[in-house]
């Protein structure tokens, strides 16, 4: 190809993909009406044309993307070289072409999930304004049903971007390899993401879909044309999770640096294992489970449909078995951020490092054993209810040794609160409301009064953010400086905290509160005598706060791209090696394999080092610890 | 670290019986050019030391670690008293020399011991203070005792206003009083644990800061085994605890009574039918007797529905299907009132406003309801037709005057030409609207969703049927 038409805007991926997808979704129309002549079935039937196009359109995106292109050589017998190339080595446009390296990618995983999270932010600022007041106002009640059903859907799609972000950009980093051990099967899994979220987002033009996230049968198999859009969105999206979380397990036990055994990883890349366990394993229910509502939609089968012998309850094992170890996906990696970022704040090692590693797997495990406890007033057989209340109520274990090991870790240390910090702490907060309302959900005869009420709203919101944004963010701000070479504005990272932790108290608490007196989920007026009018208005100003803050953060990082004061090499005096490395990174990170001479956190260990990366690039000793001033 | 000019002589004390590890000792550091130790004694027992200590006043003594005639811990004892600017370093040779311990609580590699004493030697910015293990040990038991009065004070506060906040709806059943017992444990244990994390975070946030140009780390604390068994088991412990508790009350709450009142229930999309079998009666409201527990036999005739009365407490989904998805939920209101059940499942457009009475009487006063209901059903076929419209939940999509809802108007629809959603048109005759009712997916009016449930009307009689159908037709 020559450098003529690389440059060309077409030669871009994303572009070239959607441009396919179109064609290939027309294709697939175009198809299936065939088909559907050929078996003596009137052409046109709204459904199974849509479904059948919209699916050729994602094969299509992804043809046209050219994310195929080397395996299809290979699968051609040509030669592909050892290394790929991106496809647009410098410039904006690489990172919206097809890109090999792996922090690229991480990027883009990472920008895709903050615009879908401002896009799900907006539905949610959407409904929630029709919810300050009581009654209907502006939204029909259809609208809202879709609204609320997408916000759901495409937060959870925000966060395993995420996720996909700081696993990608890190995990190569923090073991010391030059990149992750597929970089072919990366950029493939990324480039599935961009195709599941035009599928997700089109549903509203399919007359949207009033299921919530959780499409239940037998209302989804009622449901507007949407449900299928979602439907398939939800399938390719993950696709992406389970090939991402492959590429992370092979990468974390094969290209770890030599010295480097499993108990001297960086703590944030078990968390990537143990997230990256549940993803590989677990995913494929939920595409199962949604595949079986669409035959029934297609096909007529009657799978959940007990008028013929079908059961509803089914399709919610199914569902839950990936949608509750989803959840340890969607925090896990968080929690792992904090882990990471305490010891540099606080300059002690991190407290029972061991323990907050198996920590991570034990609850992997344990949250596979779990699901029923979405289902207790599901219908399901009334004994098995106990069973799940034990085992839910276990996972506190392994999750309060994370939080002791935390506060273990700040105390005696010096701590120091630049913006990442401040998140970190914020974090650990906010999670610790979320897990703390999570027993009382576990309790069956308490579960009975809550469940289907805003109080699992909040209950989960506590959770994801503090499982999941605050630590996001924190990351964001930390690594901003070695990602870019320059730093972000200190003044607008601290105003964007303080906006955003106490509007999510507020807004966390109320929902809470709203759940306990009466408030169902999922519903777009409520009844004025429940008396909850105010706290309802509070949740949405709190909300608008929120979304208030991101702006500010978006802004900090992309004015501080550009024109932040360049950053020194280790701001932080992080022991981690990726802060041994220039500002901004540069491909195949090290340069060559590096040797693990120490322990990830040893704080405070006079003349320790963690790596040594050869030659004249030491890491200087650790500080020497005194104890100035002694115990007071 | 810079240089700074050697203020003073530093006086050295040597604490060994051994002759050759004394003098190999005062060789090595009267023989340093760069600083000027002066060493002051060499003793050989405690005794002398602790003499020494005060005559000699060194500003470092050197203790022979492996040295059995000097009782080290005794000199410890007698060193931590005093309150001098000093340092002892307990030397070993032992382990290849591998190791000294320096008597501030750090450990060094012996080739460190170098870098150390010129650090020592030249600083003057660090302050050197004795911090004898009782010392210690007191600074770290203040840092417990103050974190454990703020967590303390914090939990305090947060019982409080739990318990002075109204967070639960008014109990009214009998259900609700171990459910509410159980949700009080559980905001006590929250409001405890919330206050211990947040309690020691802030304690650290507040105490342990780095001083401004302290570019040095913290104490090279690894962890505590100890700490992580008690901190496993302990809430391993209570969590088995409570989930024995709950399961307990679990087993309360849904003891069957041999007595119960049967009432059927029967949700749809988007209205709920409570039906009496004991009375054959029927009612759009559930009217139930105080202090008698109901045994609710709940069935949906479309979507998963879910009955939930927030002051009694219990929540069931209602399944659709057959006699085998019916699903039992036993309640026992105990205080009279007048309540709302809510579909608490998302079951479509109209699931927010799913809503019927609940109304909690006293036993005479139910007697007198049932009564009532036998005799409220109208003689005349229209208004016993338009009596079933409402208690089978026609009413909830279909208007009488006019105004489309989610279904077409009846008004005016008897013997009118229909325009059907695939373009052709029928006439709306007694057939057509007996085959609305009890099929109602065969023909779908234009501009209308397929949403009547196909088996609304499963549980109607064709007399009924025929009434509703009366009432239809007088519908101008």
């Amino acid at each position: 190809m020559n450098n003529q038409a690389r440059s060309s805007f077409i030669s871009i991926a994303i572009v070239r993909g959607l441009l396919f997808q179109v064609m290939g979704t027309a294709l697939g129309i175009g198809l299936v009406m065939v088909i559907r002549l050929l078996v003596g079935l009137p052409a046109w039937s709204a459904e199974p044309v849509w479904v059948g196009g919209a699916l050729a359109g994602v094969i299509a995106f992804i043809y046209g993307s050219g994310v195929l292109d080397d395996w299809l050589k290979v699968i051609n017998g040509e030669d592909v070289s050892q290394h790929p190339e991106d496809h647009h080595p410098g410039g904006w446009k690489r990172y919206l072409s097809i890109s090999f390296d792996h922090k690229v990618i991480g990027i883009q995983y990472g920008v895709t999930s903050i615009i879908i999270f401002f896009t799900a932010g907006l539905f949610a600022l959407i409904f929630r304004t029709e919810l300050a007041t009581p009654s209907l106002s502006f939204l029909s009640a259809e609208n809202f049903n879709s609204l609320m059903s997408l916000h759901g859907i495409v937060m959870i799609y925000g966060i395993l971007l995420g996720v996909g972000a700081m696993m990608n950009y890190l995990v190569p980093l923090l073991i010391g390899a030059s990149d992750m051990a597929f970089p072919r099967l990366n950029a493939f899994a990324y480039w599935l993401n961009v195709p599941a979220g035009v599928l997700l987002l089109s549903s509203l033009f399919f007359g949207g879909f009033n299921t919530g996230w959780t499409g239940y049968p037998p209302l989804s198999v009622q449901a507007p044309l949407g449900v299928q859009m979602f439907f398939l969105g939800v399938y390719t999206f993950g696709l992406s999770s389970i090939l991402g979380a492959l590429n992370v397990i092979v990468t974390t036990i094969r290209l770890r640096a030599p010295g480097m055994g499993y108990f001297r990883m960086p703590i944030f890349v078990w968390a990537a294992l143990a997230t990256s366990i549940i993803s590989l394993t677990a995913t494929q229910l939920i595409g199962l489970s949604f595949q079986l509502v669409m035959f029934e939609r297609l096909f007529g089968m009657n799978l959940f449909n007990a008028f013929r012998g079908g059961d509803p309850v089914l399709f919610q094992h199914l569902f839950w078995f990936y949608s509750h170890p989803a959840v340890y996906v969607f925090i896990l990696t968080g929690l792992g951020v904090i882990s990471e970022l305490l010891p540099v704040y606080t300059r002690k090692p991190l407290f029972g490092y061991r323990w907050v590693a198996l920590s991570s797997l034990a609850i992997a495990l344990v949250g596979f054993a779990v699901w029923a406890h979405h289902m207790f007033t599901s219908g399901m057989a009334s004994y098995l209810r106990v069973p799940f209340m034990y085992s839910t109520l276990l996972v506190a274990v392994p999750t309060g040794v994370k939080f002791f090991s935390w506060v273990g870790t700040m105390w005696k240390g010096k701590l120091t609160l630049p913006t990442p910090m401040l998140f970190v702490l914020g974090a650990m907060s906010i999670f610790l409301l979320g897990g703390l309302s999570g027993p009382i959900n576990a309790t069956v005869a308490t579960n009975l009064h809550l469940h289907d009420t805003y109080f699992i709203v909040g209950h989960f919101h506590a959770t994801m953010f503090g499982g999941y944004v605050f630590p996001f963010v924190a990351a964001i701000y930390y690594w901003f400086p070695k990602a870019t070479g320059r730093m972000y504005n200190e003044r607008l990272g601290k105003l964007h905290f303080w906006i955003m932790l106490p509007a999510f108290y507020i807004q966390s608490l109320g929902q809470m509160q709203v759940g306990l007196l009466g408030m169902r989920r999922r519903i777009a007026e409520y009844d004025p005598a429940l008396g909850i009018q105010n706290a309802q208005l509070w949740i949405t100003i709190a909300g608008y706060l929120i979304g208030f803050a991101m702006i500010i953060f978006i802004v900090n990082l992309i004015y501080s791209a550009r024109r932040g004061e360049v950053a020194e090499s280790n701001p932080w005096r992080s022991r981690s090696p990726e802060w041994l490395l220039p500002s901004p990174i540069p491909v195949h990170n090290y340069g060559g394999p590096i040797e693990v001479v120490g322990e990830p956190y040893d704080y405070g260990l006079a003349g320790s080092r963690f790596v040594d990366l050869g030659g004249e690039r030491q890491a200087p000793p650790a500080a020497p610890q005194v104890s100035a001033a002694a115990a007071d | 670290m810079e240089s700074l000019p050697i203020k003073d002589t530093r006086r050295v004390l040597i604490v060994s019986s051994h002759p050759l590890f004394g003098q190999g000792m005062r060789r090595l550091l009267e023989g340093r050019g760069d600083v000027d130790v002066h060493v002051v004694g060499m003793v050989s027992d405690v005794e002398q030391a602790v003499a020494a200590l005060k005559t000699a006043t060194p500003d470092l003594v050197v203790v022979d670690y492996d040295d059995e005639r000097v009782n080290r811990d005794e000199f410890l004892a007698h060193f931590v008293e005093g309150a001098g600017q000093l340092r002892v370093v307990l030397l070993s040779l032992k382990e290849g020399g591998s190791e000294a311990i320096v008597y501030d609580r750090r450990n060094m590699a012996a080739a460190q011991i170098d870098d150390w004493l010129k650090e020592w030697t030249y600083s003057e910015r660090v302050v050197y203070q004795v911090v004898g293990e009782k010392n210690q040990r007191r600074a770290n038991m203040k840092h417990f005792i103050s974190a454990a009065l703020l967590v303390g004070i914090l939990t305090v506060v947060s019982v409080f206003a739990l318990d002075r906040a109204q967070l639960l709806p008014v109990a009214a059943s009998a259900q609700a009083g171990p459910i509410d017992q159980l949700f009080g444990l559980h905001f006590r244990i929250i409001a405890f644990l919330f206050a211990l994390i947040v309690g020691l975070m802030l304690y650290s946030i507040l105490v342990f800061r780095r001083k401004s140009g302290d570019d040095t780390d913290a104490e090279h604390i690894e962890g505590n085994t100890t700490l992580e068994v008690f901190w496993t088991i302990i809430p391993l412990g209570a969590v088995i605890y409570v989930a024995y508790l709950g399961a307990t009350i679990l087993g309360d709450i849904t003891r069957p009574d041999p007595r119960a009142l049967e009432v059927k229930v029967i949700a749809s999309q988007w209205s709920w039918r409570f039906e009496y079998p004991e009375w054959g009666l029927i009612s759009s409201e559930l009217v139930l007797p105080a202090n008698k527990q109901a045994l609710l036999k709940m069935i949906s005739t479309d979507v998963i529905h879910s009955f939930w009365v927030p002051e009694f407490r219990v929540k069931q989904d209602i399944l659709p299907g057959g006699d085998n998805m019916m699903r039992e939920l036993r309640v026992t209101p105990n205080l009279e009132g007048e309540y709302k059940v809510r579909c608490a499942e998302m079951c479509g457009t109209l699931h927010a406003n799913m809503e019927a009475p609940v109304i909690v009487v006293s036993q005479t006063d139910f007697e007198t309801w049932v009564e009532e209901q036998s005799q409220v059903v109208p003689e005349d076929p229209i208004d016993r037709g338009q009596f079933w419209a409402q208690q089978y939940g026609c009413l909830a999509c279909h208007s009488i005057d006019g105004t489309p809802l989610i279904g077409p108007t009846w008004q005016g629809v008897y013997m009118h030409e229909v325009l059907l959603d695939n373009g052709t048109t029928v006439i709306a005759d007694e057939a057509y609207l007996y085959e609305s009712i009890v099929n109602p997916g065969a023909q779908i009016v234009s501009g209308f969703a397929n949403l009547m449930p196909a088996a609304i009307a499963e549980g109607m009689t064709d007399e009924q049927i025929a009434e509703v159908i009366e009432f239809i037709k007088s519908l101008e």
